[in-house]
């Protein structure tokens, strides 16, 4: 029995589409992404709005970054959300937790004593980085969660672009990410 | 321009590849397991010593209900995220561990949320949980589902949730798993019992 032209047409043009929908999804996952972020917690490098980022995935699972890196990476406390940090201790480094827990202009004597935040430190162990976000003051990160697996890195931030500006401000607003410690 | 018949065959079999790689990826990949550390559930090296080989699902692991107690998963290694180690789960989130102590710093853990405690069948040679402490959900990578090869011993892992029975082939390990158990002590207990 012959098929017909218009039932081998509509089953050519899916097999198409899944075969170009999958290289699409592992240049998404292996190679580059461009997202949205939200959250005050890297103010002033993203805004709390309006943000996409230019990732490169090449750099997932932790793979060439170093100290001031701006990373993507999945949240140990729920796979299902991911966070953007710079990173602020590679393994091996010394890390002073949280000062501000022991801050004078946030805590009573008694919780300064209590919390001790001058003295408590952590050597970030292998396969893992200390990560935080550039506002201390608004962000979840290593010093409630601790070190994190390189392993649940997907990404670095190389690019920005802030949407609620126009084509003609620069591109949407286009700006690289540096590296804030070199 | 005409192209040759067989390039044209060989350009289109190509254009497979990535559907198979994300495949392999998202939905069901087979594994090769290398080492002791889950002897005897695999690699038990009695008839044998080549590898065995298993089939790995690939979805719904980010999920907080995925992963139950008794189930063999694949992750990568909190100390070098280039590995990919195979062991059991012990505990899930908000569970409390007994743990073996040394190499633990404590006697006994709560695991932290969605977070699961590993550890390999054969304690004696397995470096798991009681060295890098309870691993993050986001570094499971698959759940074992069944055995490929040999195929004397293939078949569903009668421990895992989906088919909860005991009758499944992945031999001793077994009467440890589907054992009901409500508090770590007697997972701690029943686990020397098998030596």
């Amino acid at each position: 029995m012959p098929v017909p032209e218009s039932l081998k047409f509509i089953a050519s043009t899916l097999s198409w589409t899944l075969r170009a929908g999958c290289v699409a999804h592992l240049i998404h996952e292996f190679v580059y992404e461009f997202t949205e972020t939200r959250g005050e917690s890297m103010l002033p490098t993203l805004q709390r709005n309006h943000d996409y980022v230019h990732a490169l995935k090449t750099h997932r699972l932790g793979r060439g970054l170093e100290m001031g890196d701006c990373i993507v990476a999945v949240k140990p406390s729920d796979p299902e959300h991911r966070v953007c940090k710079r990173i602020t201790g590679m393994p091996g480094d010394i890390i002073l937790i949280d000062p501000s827990s022991s801050s004078e202009l946030t805590n009573t004597p008694n919780e300064i004593i209590q919390h001790d935040g001058f003295n408590k430190y952590i050597t970030v162990p292998e396969g893992h980085v200390w990560c935080t976000g550039d506002n201390l003051c608004h962000s979840l990160d290593s010093r409630s969660y601790s070190v994190l697996p390189m392993g649940l890195i997907t990404g670095k931030i190389v690019a920005a672009n802030s949407m609620d500006k126009g084509f003609f401000t620069n591109f949407w607003g286009f700006r690289w990410i540096t590296n804030s410690f070199n | 321009m005409a192209i040759p018949n067989g390039l044209k065959t060989t350009l289109i079999t190509l254009t497979w590849f990535p559907v198979l790689y994300s495949f392999t990826n998202h939905v069901y990949q087979p594994y090769q397991i290398s080492g002791s550390s889950m002897t005897p559930t695999f690699n038990p090296g009695t008839s044998t010593t080549s590898k065995d080989i298993v089939l790995v699902q690939k979805y719904n692991l980010k999920s907080a209900n995925s992963l139950h107690r008794g189930d063999i998963v694949m992750f990568r290694s909190p100390s070098n995220p280039e590995k990919i180690l195979t062991k059991r789960i012990i505990a899930t989130q908000g569970e409390v561990v007994r743990t073996k102590s040394p190499p633990y710093p404590k006697q006994q853990v709560t695991v932290p949320r969605n977070h699961v405690w590993v550890e390999g069948d054969n304690s004696f040679h397995s470096i798991d949980s009681n060295n890098f402490g309870p691993v993050s959900q986001g570094l499971v990578v698959g759940k074992v589902v069944f055995v490929i090869w040999p195929l004397s011993r293939f078949g569903y892992d009668g421990s895992s949730s989906s088919t909860n029975t005991s009758s499944g082939g992945l031999g001793s390990t077994n009467s440890v798993v589907n054992n009901e158990m409500n508090d770590a002590t007697s997972i701690q207990v029943k686990r020397i019992d098998e030596f």
